[in-house]
């Protein structure tokens, strides 16, 4: 099709072509398309079939409101045509269809539609109960609309972004654009966000005057220059806002123009003040086959012919109720579109100026008629018009109706955050009433419809978001508020909710197939009210959030049960309102992972890195994952690992020992200068939280570990539980700023003595002891004598941009002795057989202090330090009823059951925490959570591993440590 | 979350950057004569009030201090801190 290429308003570039395929064939649309306009020009006039009569369905509006252009594209289903950017290449399928969208072999259902009123699926299906798994399949296969590959992957990038704003205006329309002016003028930094691609609003396709002579568009040029012309005002276009909240917090998504980095992107704005001006959708005009293709809006009408250069049809009739619609048909007509028949449904009110103009241009016009029956199966062929009380009729062909009953203000935003709105019956729209704090509505969404008083409104609402922001004066505003008075206010708007029919194919909501039939039969059922009705019928359930029914629904509620006054609200919206990719939100999906100053170095020795938590470690340092060779090192020998992620505090003021004393379970007043004490945290549950190390370095000055998972919450921890004792004390999270290398084995002494410059002799630095000394004479280490594995062992806490220099002296000194690092799993097993835990292996959530066999960490003579835990544990002590870490080893030398193992006899018993084949001890040994009366050295335990089915294994309760009992070899 | 938080340090926030840390129920009890089950209530038991309750936040991702403040449970709106509890709201 040749688009019109000398209109001023144009927003696509007729002489680029771009290709496209569609049902397997290539056609062309041009740049600044949407897919939906392509298909269009390409005399597509059935886009889709409907989700439960698979009625034909084809372009009714152009921003979405409905699933009628919902279509396959690039693979991804539900893709909302009329808002997506046609681009080079698109692969483009038709939805719910068996056959095609033309030809569509479930067709016939139309005419089945007696055998399903609203929510027959209530009704029938349930009786005998045996129908309903046969009804069930039947319907599963009928529901929804598109198709999802669970093989397929989303393409294209996402990101997000989160804004803080003076002023956020929703709405790039004239009244948005004058309040984001305003606002700006007044030196506030504000956010515009538009839904289309360009800003313009109501004005941008419209070439009514506005002043002197001046068409409305380049008024809406002349704006959106002003608004790029305005540092503090930035622009969102192609972004829709889907939820607004308390605190005024907006949210919202963007699409990517061709040179954006992102697809999409989720937009999240906290702004000071919100303006909302959205401006109208219309509301749809109800009569028999008021979606047959061919049936449009007179917005839609309109915008394809000014934006996309392309007339809607040949023959057209329109019935609408507005002088919008007037002003459409008669720009319609200048361009070429014949004009049969206009039915306005207003019996007067409208503006002279249009009818002297509909008269000079011989169009007949039919006051206080409407459309009553679109005719033709598939396309529009003729429509039926009728006087309202439906007592006179006219029939004329056409192959468009321009339909429309009036307007909807767009109050999601509004409703969103609890602001309220109500019916006014001068407009007959449901208008803002009761707003949010410090949130404005401008423009159309107010029922105004002369454009000097839309912009007025705007530079207002822009006043009152200044004043909102301390930035202007209650006079400034004042004289806004009487300039905005002094111009023409809301018109009086049509009250018509259908047409005169019976309305068994006359459709309230496009997306769901419900008709003013449906609703009749639910409010006969007793639904009376729009929320009822919207569940029991589906009425604006579907894709278009609503978009469709919107203020129809309530209007005929109220209309049919003839209540004296409309109190019926619309149903509720909610976020989002405009239907958003889970990618979106998704966002960027970024690995945020923590790294050690050693993963460079560990990866280039073979290490094989896995997540673990917050951090990525090196778990193993060969294929053999069951690391026979790391742990036989270590106990022969010597390795390193490097531990940095242990959690690093230090603790330090007047009163931090109390702070310690607080959370520890242990009485930390007993703690020496230079020793090491190993305790644990509790909840007030008496549930074990943490465990690490404590060290005194000197008077008031502490420095303690915990485990790598609690790293990132003790500070609070510790704050958290002394906050209202005011002490004097700060706590400093190391973790990052330490690094940690263990050299543990037989031969560790040798090793490091090498580098240290102090004695380190057994005598000099004996288990359990603290010293700070420097490595080579440079580098300035924390010590700590330790036995986590069970041999001799030295940890290191170094300055984390130091790590990489120690590591690689650590190394050299210990290369006659072939030292060879060991990672996460070869310390697990370790540790194991030593009886160590780790927490959350060993323990979960319910698990106390005295379960683990700790509680001779306990300190029960400190009731004055109100220790987190210890009236609990003093509950705890007597109760026999609790899981109880156990020692096993197995029968028969059968292999280590699998972590997470249950203890069974009749019934489940517990669970293995932790088992391996110990090479140390050449027998599989674990440990285990299990019920008190099993806990006894000698117990038998039924062990039942996953799909061993009848089997069971079978292991015995044995002391701990496993290895090394009398612990000679960490004190050597 | 909609939440703006005043912290004492760094003034209004993004409710994001915080930690709830639950009602207001005063200091710990101390041990002496404390029951488990009192204790219980100390630690689990809310009032749960729909409306202005004083609470508890940590400002996790910023100064870590702890802070109580007035929050209306209904609105989610933060309530200026009322003058006879200044004292007790302000930071720990």
């Amino acid at each position: 099709m040749n688009r019109m290429n000398h209109l001023p308003t144009l927003k696509i570039d007729p002489a680029q072509k771009l290709s496209f395929k569609y049902k397997g064939k290539t056609f062309y649309g041009v740049k600044g398309d949407t897919i939906a306009t392509a298909l269009f020009a390409n005399r597509v006039r059935i886009f889709s079939r409907s989700l439960k009569y698979h009625r034909p369905r084809g372009l009714y509006s152009l921003d979405g409101e409905s699933a009628n252009t919902l279509m396959q594209v690039d693979g991804v289903p539900n893709v909302r045509c009329e808002n997506t950017l046609l681009k080079e290449g698109m692969v483009v399928e038709e939805q719910n269809v068996k056959g095609s969208a033309e030809n569509d072999l479930l067709g016939f259902l139309d005419q089945l539609d007696f055998l399903m009123p609203a929510g027959f699926y209530y009704n029938v299906m349930h009786k005998p109960a045996k129908l309903w798994p046969i009804a069930m399949k039947h319907i599963r296969k009928a529901a929804g609309i598109g198709k999802t590959n669970p093989e397929f992957k989303m393409p294209g990038k996402f990101d997000e972004i989160f804004l803080n704003a003076d002023v956020c205006v929703i709405g790039g329309g004239p009244a948005g654009m004058s309040a984001a002016i305003t606002a700006a003028k007044k030196g506030l930094r504000v956010i515009l966000m538009e839904s289309r691609p360009w800003l313009g609003g109501c004005f941008e396709f419209r070439s009514k005057a506005y002043q002197n002579g001046m068409p409305l568009y380049e008024r809406a040029d002349q704006l959106s220059k002003e608004v790029a012309s305005l540092e503090n005002i930035r622009v969102f276009t192609h972004a829709s806002v889907v939820g607004t909240y308390n605190n005024n917090l907006v949210t919202g998504f963007q699409t990517g123009k061709e040179k954006d980095a992102f697809t999409e992107r989720y937009i999240e704005i906290r702004a000071r003040s919100i303006v909302v001006a959205t401006g109208c959708t219309e509301r749809p005009l109800i009569f028999e086959n008021n979606e047959r293709p061919g049936v449009m809006q007179a917005g839609c009408a309109l915008r394809l012919v000014k934006t996309y250069g392309q007339l809607p049809g040949k023959k057209a009739v329109f019935s609408i109720g507005h002088d919008f619609g007037l002003e459409t048909a008669l720009e319609l007509h200048d361009l070429g579109l014949a004009i049969d028949c206009i039915a306005d449904i207003r019996e007067d009110g409208q503006d002279p100026g249009l009818l002297k103009r509909i008269a000079d241009q011989n169009i007949l016009l039919l006051k206080g008629w409407v459309a009553v029956n679109a005719h033709g199966r598939k396309k529009v062929k003729a429509v039926s018009l009728a006087t309202l009380d439906g007592t006179v009729t006219r029939r004329f062909p056409c192959d468009l109706l321009v339909a429309s009953a009036g307007m909807t203000p767009l109050t999601g935003p509004i409703t969103l955050s609890q602001g309220k709105i109500k019916y006014d019956t001068h407009t007959g729209l449901f208008l803002p009433d009761a707003l949010p704090e410090k949130m404005h509505a401008a423009g159309r969404v107010l029922g105004l419809e002369d454009p000097m008083a839309i912009e007025a409104s705007g530079k207002l609402a822009g006043l009152k978001t200044a004043f909102d922001c301390e930035n202007c004066s209650i006079l400034d505003m004042g004289q806004a508020k009487k300039d905005l008075e002094k111009l023409p206010g809301p018109v009086r708007g049509t009250k018509l909710v259908t047409a005169p029919v019976k309305g068994r194919k006359s459709f309230i909501c496009f997306d769901e197939d419900v008709t003013i039939k449906n609703i009749k039969q639910a409010i006969d059922k007793g639904f009376d009210v729009p929320e009822l009705i919207k569940r029991f019928t589906a009425a604006g359930l579907g894709p278009g959030q609503g978009g469709i029914p919107g203020h129809n629904l309530p209007l005929f509620t109220a209309k049919y049960q003839a209540l004296p006054d409309i109190s019926i609200k619309p149903t509720n919206v909610r976020p989002p309102l405009i239907p958003t990719l889970i990618s979106t939100y998704a966002g960027a999906g970024h690995q945020m992972l923590k790294i050690t100053p050693m993963d460079e170095m560990q990866r280039s020795d073979g290490g094989v890195f896995r997540n673990i938590g917050v951090w990525q470690r090196a778990r193993y340092f060969s294929d053999d994952f069951s690391c026979k060779k790391e742990i036989e090192n270590v106990r022969t020998n010597v390795g390193m690992l490097d531990a940095s992620t242990l959690g690093k505090f230090r603790i330090f003021g007047p009163d931090a020992v109390k702070a310690l004393q607080r959370v520890y379970v242990s009485d930390m007043t007993k703690l020496k200068e230079g020793r090491i004490k190993y305790s644990a945290m509790c909840t007030d549950d008496g549930c074990v939280i943490d465990d690490g190390v404590v060290v005194k370095l000197g008077e008031n000055d502490y420095y303690f570990t915990t485990s790598t998972a609690r790293a990132g919450q003790t500070a609070e921890w510790i704050r958290y539980h002394t906050r209202y004792d005011g002490w004097n004390f700060a706590i400093v999270n190391l973790t990052d700023a330490m690094g940690v290398i263990n050299i543990s084995g037989p031969n560790a002494r040798k090793v490091l003595q090498k580098v240290a410059d102090i004695d380190i002799s057994n005598e000099a630095f004996g288990f359990s002891e603290y010293k700070e000394f420097m490595i080579r004479e440079t580098v300035p280490v924390r010590a700590m004598r330790l036995g986590f594995v069970g041999e001799l062992s030295y940890e290191l806490h170094v300055p984390s941009s130091y790590m990489q220099s120690v590591w690689m002296m650590v190394k050299e000194a210990g290369r006659e002795f072939s030292i060879q690092n060991f990672g996460v799993e070869a310390q697990n097993v370790l540790r194991m057989e030593k009886g160590h835990i780790i927490l959350g292996s060993e323990s979960e959530q319910r698990t106390n202090l005295l379960d683990l066999g700790l509680g001779f960490l306990w300190d029960r003579e400190k009731a004055h330090a109100k220790t987190v835990g210890a009236v609990a544990l003093k509950q705890a002590e007597n109760d026999q009823t609790r899981l109880k870490l156990v020692g096993f080893k197995m029968e028969n030398n059968a292999p280590a059951p699998k972590d997470g193992a249950l203890i069974v006899d009749t019934k489940i018993r517990g669970y293995v925490c932790t088992a391996r084949n110990s090479f140390s001890l050449n027998e599989a040994v674990g440990m285990a959570l299990v019920e008190a009366p099993l806990s006894t050295i000698g117990t038998r335990l039924e062990i039942f591993e996953d799909e061993c089915g009848d089997k069971r294994i079978y292991g015995k309760v044995v002391e701990m440590p496993f290895y090394d009992p009398s612990g000679l070899r960490m004190k050597m | 979350m909609a939440l703006i938080i005043t912290c004492p340090v760094c003034g209004k926030r993004n409710g994001y950057e915080f930690r709830y840390g639950g009602e207001d129920k005063g200091p710990r009890p101390d041990e002496a004569g404390l029951t488990p089950e009192s204790l219980c209530d100390y630690v689990h038991m809310n009032k749960c009030v729909a409306g202005v309750q004083k609470e508890w936040w940590c400002h996790k991702d910023g100064c870590g201090s702890w802070f109580a403040i007035f929050r209306d449970t209904v609105t989610n709106l933060e309530r200026p801190v009322r003058a006879e509890n200044h004292q007790e709201a302000g930071r720990s």
